[in-house]
């Protein structure tokens, strides 16, 4: 009986102690990036079908404005994001190397698969793929942090 | 003189399109046959577009909008709906064939 007892304090404590959510630490996130990098993320040797022209620029920019802009900003610099360095992990600077040192068709591959456990959600289906191509060439072209203001959503 | 002009006139295709799909959601063409394509929404904004073809038309909540081309390529091409409609947005699509 007292066993049982201590099992249902441990299942109430597990909350309050167990899924406290601390920033990671510096070899974690080393780590992890690392694994992403080589063996989580896949499609590295896809190619992107799209050429980086003005025109697929701006196409990805406005695909890019309906899905993702809520977390990473209208720059894919988290500008204007008010929680984006209060998640754990924090939102990515899109413009950083840990993401642009993945191959064009990692990005593509996150972008439809998402990243687990992270907040990233996969996007297949709620993006086409040609909608999701020109994301990527947007993200090898983003504008400096800041200079496209923060998502209309928020400023409400 | 009725029979040229005919003869001179646009194909009409008319697709509807409702979130998540077009109907119809195949059509054939053939290759250099001048096309007016009718777009009617039942519902929320959407669009259609074929890259390859250089075709883009959008249309409004409840709304018809029209585009005119002319293809020039063979083939089957896939066209997507080009405005934002929700989650199934990305497979909302529509097969056009391209023959000679």
């Amino acid at each position: 009986m007292q066993r049982i007892a201590y099992f249902a304090l441990a299942a109430l404590l597990l909350p309050a102690i167990g899924c406290k959510a601390n920033p990671p630490s510096g070899i974690e996130t080393r780590v992890v990036t690392s694994a992403k990098h080589h063996f989580f993320v896949g499609n590295k040797k896809q190619k992107n079908p799209l050429a980086s022209t003005p025109d697929t620029i701006a196409d990805g920019k406005e695909a890019f404005s309906h899905y993702c802009v809520a977390c990473h900003g209208m720059d894919g610099q988290n500008t204007g994001v008010p929680f984006a360095d209060r998640m754990s992990p924090p939102v990515p600077s899109l413009a950083s190397r840990d993401v642009q040192d993945y191959s064009d068709g990692q990005l593509k591959w996150v972008i439809d698969y998402g990243i687990w456990p992270s907040g990233m959600p996969g996007a297949k289906g709620t993006l086409s793929d040609d909608e999701i191509w020109s994301i990527v060439v947007y993200l090898r072209h983003l504008p400096p942090a800041g200079s496209l203001g923060e998502p209309e959503m928020y400023s409400h | 003189m009725q029979k040229v002009h005919a003869e001179n006139a646009p194909r009409h295709i008319e697709v509807t399109a409702k979130r998540f799909g077009f109907e119809p959601a195949e059509i054939t063409l053939k290759k250099g046959e001048p096309v007016d394509l009718i777009l009617k929404s039942t519902d929320v904004s959407h669009g259609l577009r074929f890259r390859e073809l250089n075709v883009d038309v959008k249309v409004g909540k409840g709304g018809t909008s029209e585009v005119h081309f002319t293809p020039n390529l063979t083939g089957t091409f896939v066209g997507h709906c080009s405005v934002f409609c929700g989650s199934g947005h990305g497979s909302m699509t529509l097969k056009l064939h391209v023959v000679d």
